[in-house]
């Protein structure tokens, strides 16, 4: 107990406790609309298209990372106009996730570039979080939430079906443009700062958990933020006191909540949905108006 | 308000399968519409295409004189005319009745409509957990409300298909009360018994009995 408390003493892993905490109130959402998407191969996809684009800014002497993410960002809007079909986007994320690995492995042989090298400018780790990476992660955290509390209605719409959202006045095709360029870079920039194995248990797995729980758009945002701070905050902890890495131990405490989440029957989910109201019918439509019954 | 729907040689194709032919098909401004024809004769790709929910090959639909190219004129369609699809979306995502409902425009309307269909304590229930008959009351609730919203006619695909016997009488006195232009797909005596016109779809191409 000593130890984990001169552990928490510590300015790094005082920094690594808030940038994980920042994290888990945003990164769950952009976990809620991968699941909604059904793009989980998104992950390898822009780890890899990460790769590429900081080859090709070590290639051009340009700051690796911000091509990184800004090729997170391309990619993301590439792939928009696939979301068209029914199986668009799974799809095209997981060709993507291919062709960006082919490519990246290309670009680093053909530039000479250390691979190894490439790799651990991408690859961070939560313990050696920097000042300036609280900030992009609370930007993020920031950016995220706008996005959602913004446009809910559009987005549960949107992730719905499509053709409902377009005649329901949404504008679909921007919002979904806009929804996968803050996915995949919100994606690229968190591999950046928690490191990969870390992205998992921000996003993906507070997200299923959230989704065996929520029986809406907006419960599911809610559960999966809270299973993200409870399970990421517990599994800090955990590493601490066993003086073991956080990565693996965070995604075995997150993973373990998810897997708790599946025991939750089906009948239970109303009464621990967060987004409960009391049913209302509405309130009454002047008769002039009640276009049916003239 | 309501308005007139004008289509005219409406061609639609699925690759080389031609699935509507230069249909032809003026509906007066309140007019009521009956759509039959065998299946598969073209009658739900007609009225999506009307929506701009299907590419036309050639041919336009205007609804109110107004005919639609860009982004924002089917837009402005789509608030126009209030859609009831033959293939209710259980949905990849979860989503509320209620969230349904409020998107057509007016949620006191269709929530009163809805507790008129028979399905007003569902507000809170997500739509995957309806029955067939309840999913297609609530979308036909939400296309009330978009027409109280102010929409000018409504497309309704099949919408007594999946209802009871009461049910379905229920709707087609409720659609014959709608002061909108209206034009129903449907083989149900009831429901193309209440419309002013009944049209017939033969393969792609439409014939007007
Ligand atoms: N997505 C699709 N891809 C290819 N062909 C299609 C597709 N959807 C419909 N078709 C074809 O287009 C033709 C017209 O279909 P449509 O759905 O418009 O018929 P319908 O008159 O509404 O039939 P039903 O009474 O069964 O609803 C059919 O031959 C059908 O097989
Ligand atoms: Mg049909």
């Amino acid at each position: 107990m000593d130890g984990f408390l001169d552990l928490l003493s510590l300015p790094a892993v005082q920094r690594s406790a808030i940038g994980l905490l920042i994290a888990a109130v945003g990164l769950p959402i952009v976990g809620v609309f991968i699941i909604g998407l059904d793009i989980i191969a998104v992950r390898f996809a822009m780890m890899h298209v990460a790769l590429l684009g900081i080859a090709v800014g070590l290639l051009a002497g340009l700051d690796p990372m911000l091509c990184g993410l800004a090729a997170c960002a391309l990619a993301g809007a590439g792939v928009a106009p696939l979301a068209r079909r029914p199986t668009g986007l799974p799809g095209a994320m997981g060709l993507l996730m291919t062709f960006a690995i082919a490519a990246a492995l290309l670009v680093l042989s053909v530039s000479g570039v250390n691979a190894t090298g490439a790799f651990e400018l991408l690859w961070g780790s939560i313990l050696a979080t920097r000042e300036i990476d609280l900030i992009v992660l609370g930007a993020l955290t920031v950016v995220v939430h706008v996005l959602f509390w913004r446009w809910r209605r559009q987005l549960a719409l949107l992730l719905f079906d499509r053709e409902v959202a377009l005649c329901s006045g949404v504008a679909a095709g921007p919002l979904l443009l806009a929804l996968l360029v803050v996915v995949a870079v919100a994606i690229g920039a968190s591999i950046r700062l928690t490191g990969a194995l870390l992205v998992d248990a921000l996003t993906i797995l507070p997200a299923l958990g959230a989704r065996n729980l929520g029986r809406s758009l907006r419960s599911m945002v809610l559960w999966a933020v809270a299973l993200g701070v409870v399970g990421n905050t517990a599994g800090f902890a955990v590493a601490l006191l066993i003086d073991q890495p956080p990565g693996p131990v965070l995604v075995l405490v997150a993973g373990t909540l998810t897997l708790l989440t599946y025991l939750i029957p089906e009948g239970a989910r109303d009464a621990i949905d967060p987004g409960r109201r009391a049913d209302r019918g509405g309130d009454p439509v002047p008769a002039g108006q009640r276009v049916w019954q003239r | 308000m309501t308005a007139a729907i004008t289509f005219t040689t409406v061609t639609c194709r699925y690759g080389r399968r031609t699935a509507v032919d230069a249909v032809d098909l003026d509906v007066a401004a309140g007019e009521h519409v009956a759509l039959t024809g065998a299946n598969g004769s073209g009658k739900t790709t007609l009225l999506r295409a009307a929506l701009g929910l299907h590419p036309t090959t050639g041919g336009t639909v205007t609804v109110g004189g107004e005919s639609a190219r860009s982004g924002v004129e089917w837009a402005r369609r789509r608030r126009d005319v209030a859609w009831v699809p033959q293939r209710l979306a259980p949905g990849r995502f979860p989503l509320l009745v209620d969230e349904l409902l409020d998107s057509g425009g007016h949620p006191d309307a269709a929530r009163e409509a809805a507790g008129q269909l028979d399905v007003g304590g569902l507000g809170h229930r997500p739509l995957h957990t309806l029955s067939g008959g309840q999913l297609q009351r609530v979308f036909l609730a939400r296309a009330l409300g978009a027409v109280t919203a102010g929409a000018r006619a409504l497309f309704a695909d099949e919408p007594t298909a999946a209802l009871d016997f009461d049910g379905q009488e229920q709707v087609a006195t409720l659609l014959a009360k709608l002061p909108v232009t209206v034009i129903v797909v449907s083989h149900d005596r009831a429901m193309t018994r209440a419309c002013d016109r009944v049209a017939e779809m033969a393969a792609g191409k439409l014939r007007v009995i």
